[in-house]
C-alpha cells in the first residue's frame, strides 16, 4: 500500500506523518504520536470514546481516516490541560464526582469542551445534546452534566 | 478492519469526478465516512471491491447553501450540522432542519453529508422522507454527463439507487414553497438520542379554508425505503380537513404500508404507531 504523507497540528503542535491511507485518525493518534488519552470503545461511532475535536467540532477519530485530517487542528484531551494546570472541565468532572472508570472521559470532556466552546451558556438540555453521542456506563450521566454546568458558570464569572 | 486502499483528495468537483472516471468499477466517494468505515469493519459486500477513496468531505464546491430563485440549494457535501445551524434551511424548510437535528449524534452530524445520507439509502435514512415532501430535486455529474431529476426517482431500493459508478449528486435543490404550507416531521426510535429510526413520517398540507388544497405523504425506515404515498394524497386533496376524513387517512396509510412491507413481528405495534402519530401530525398541521 502505498504511503502517504499528511500534516495536522494536534494540541498546536504540527505533527508530519507518513501513513497508510488507511489508518484511521484514531490509530495515529494512539499509536504514532503516543496520544493514548483518545481511546477506542466501539470503532462504528455509537461510544464516543474516541471524540476528539477537529477545527472545531467534536468528531469520532474511529471514523475519520487519518488522511481525512490532513491540513486540520485537531485537539485531544492531552491538550486541554495548559502549562500543567487542568482545564475547569477538568477539575469541575473531578470535583463532582463524574469520573469513575475513566474510559469514557475523554470523549466526554472533548464533547463538552466543543459545546462550551460555541455555547458558552448551555441550558441543562444543551449539555444532555452535545455528550448524548458519549456512552458512560459508570456515573449515570447527573454528575457529568452538573460539573459541565459548573465549569459553564465559572467561564461566566 | 480497514481494508488497503488508496485515498484521493481532490481540490475540486472537477478533479473528484475525473478521479472516479478513470477507475470506475474499484473507486468510490467517502465524505462523512459514517457508513462506509463501519460498513468496512463488517466487510460488507457493498464496500469489498474498494481500492480507492475519492474524500469530497469538505471540499467547497459540495459545501455551499444558497438561495437561488428556482429554489434553495444545497451542496452534496454540506453536513447535518450545518444543516440544523443554516437559518434559511430552519425558516423555510424546517422538517429539513428537524430530520437533521435527530440524526445519530453530535459528532456523527459533524461528519455525515445530506447526498451520503440518501446515496447510501437505508431504509431509515432521516432526512429522505422531509426531502421527499419538499420535492427535492438533484444534480448529478460525471465527466460525460450532469442531469437532474427528482429524489423519488433516484431511490430504487434499499441501499440501492440510480447513481453510476463515475457520478457524484453534486447538489439538492428543494423547490420555492409557498407560505401557505404547514408541515410535521415524526421519528420514533428505541431511544431518544442517537437512534435509528424505526419511524418516521413526514407531512406538508396547504389549507383553503378547511379544504384540503395539496398533502404530501412520505414515511422512511417503516417502509423499504423513504417514499411518497401519491394514492392517498390524491384521495385527499379537495377534502374537508375534519376529524373523521383525517381518522379515515390515517388508517389508510396503516393499511398502506402493511401492503408494502407485509405482515411482520414489529407490524402489531408500529401499525398502530403509525396510525395515531400520524393523525396528531394531520391534526397539528390543520388545526394552526
Amino acid at each position: 500500500m502505498k504511503k502517504i504523507n499528511i500534516r495536522f497540528k494536534v494540541n498546536g503542535r504540527q505533527a508530519d506523518l507518513n501513513i497508510a491511507p488507511n489508518k484511521r485518525l484514531l490509530d495515529v493518534l494512539r499509536d504514532d504520536l503516543g496520544l493514548t488519552g483518545t481511546k477506542e470503545g466501539c470503532d462504528i461511532g455509537e461510544c464516543g470514546a474516541c471524540t476528539v475535536v477537529l477545527n472545531g467540532r467534536a468528531v469520532h477519530s474511529c471514523l475519520i481516516l487519518a488522511a481525512q485530517a490532513n491540513g486540520a487542528e485537531i485537539i485531544t484531551v492531552e491538550g486541554l490541560t495548559q502549562n500543567g494546570e487542568l482545564h475547569p472541565l477538568q477539575k469541575n468532572f473531578l470535583e463532582h464526582g463524574a469520573v469513575q472508570c475513566g474510559f469514557c472521559i475523554p470523549g466526554m470532556l472533548l464533547s463538552s469542551y466543543a459545546l462550551l466552546k460555541e455555547n458558552p451558556h448551555p441550558r441543562e438540555d444543551d449539555i444532555k445534546e452535545a455528550i448524548a453521542g458519549n456512552l458512560c456506563r459508570c456515573t449515570g450521566y447527573k454528575q457529568i452534566i452538573q460539573a459541565v454546568e459548573a465549569a459553564a458558570n465559572e467561564n461566566n464569572e | 478492519m480497514i481494508p488497503e486502499i488508496g485515498y484521493i483528495r481532490p481540490r475540486n468537483l472537477r478533479e473528484a469526478l475525473e478521479a472516479l472516471g478513470e477507475n470506475r468499477e474499484t473507486i468510490r466517494v467517502i465524505a462523512g465516512g459514517t457508513d462506509i468505515i463501519p460498513g468496512f469493519h463488517i466487510n460488507s459486500r457493498r464496500f469489498r471491491d474498494i481500492r480507492t477513496l475519492v474524500d469530497i468531505s469538505g471540499l467547497p464546491d459540495l459545501t455551499f447553501v444558497d438561495l437561488e430563485n428556482d429554489g434553495l440549494h444545497i451542496g452534496g457535501a454540506v453536513t447535518f450540522t450545518d444543516i440544523v445551524k443554516n437559518p434559511i434551511i430552519r425558516e423555510e424548510y424546517p422538517l429539513l432542519a428537524q430530520a437533521a437535528f435527530r440524526v445519530g449524534s453530535v459528532q456523527i452530524r459533524n461528519r455525515a453529508t445530506i447526498a451520503g445520507n440518501f446515496v447510501n439509502n437505508a431504509p431509515c435514512a432521516d432526512s429522505v422522507p422531509p426531502l421527499l415532501v419538499y420535492d427535492a430535486v438533484i444534480k448529478i455529474q460525471s465527466t460525460r454527463s450532469e442531469k437532474t431529476l427528482p429524489l423519488e426517482d433516484f431511490l430504487l431500493k434499499p441501499y440501492k439507487t440510480q447513481l453510476q459508478p463515475d457520478e457524484i449528486v453534486s447538489e439538492i435543490v428543494l423547490p420555492p414553497l409557498k407560505k401557505e404550507y404547514r408541515g410535521e416531521f415524526y421519528k420514533l426510535g428505541r431511544r431518544r438520542s442517537v437512534a435509528i429510526s424505526r419511524i418516521t413520517l413526514a407531512v406538508l398540507v396547504k389549507l383553503q379554508d378547511r379544504t384540503i388544497e395539496d398533502i404530501r405523504i412520505a414515511s422512511g425506515a417503516v417502509t423499504p425505503i423513504g417514499r411518497r404515498f401519491r394514492e392517498l394524497e390524491d384521495l385527499a386533496k379537495g377534502e374537508t380537513a375534519e376529524v373523521d376524513f383525517l381518522k379515515e387517512l390515517s388508517v389508510k396509510l396503516g393499511e398502506e404500508i402493511l401492503k408494502i412491507t407485509g405482515l411482520r413481528w414489529s407490524s402489531a405495534y408500529k401499525l398502530p404507531v403509525v396510525q395515531q402519530m400520524f393523525y396528531l401530525l394531520l391534526r397539528r398541521v390543520c388545526n394552526r
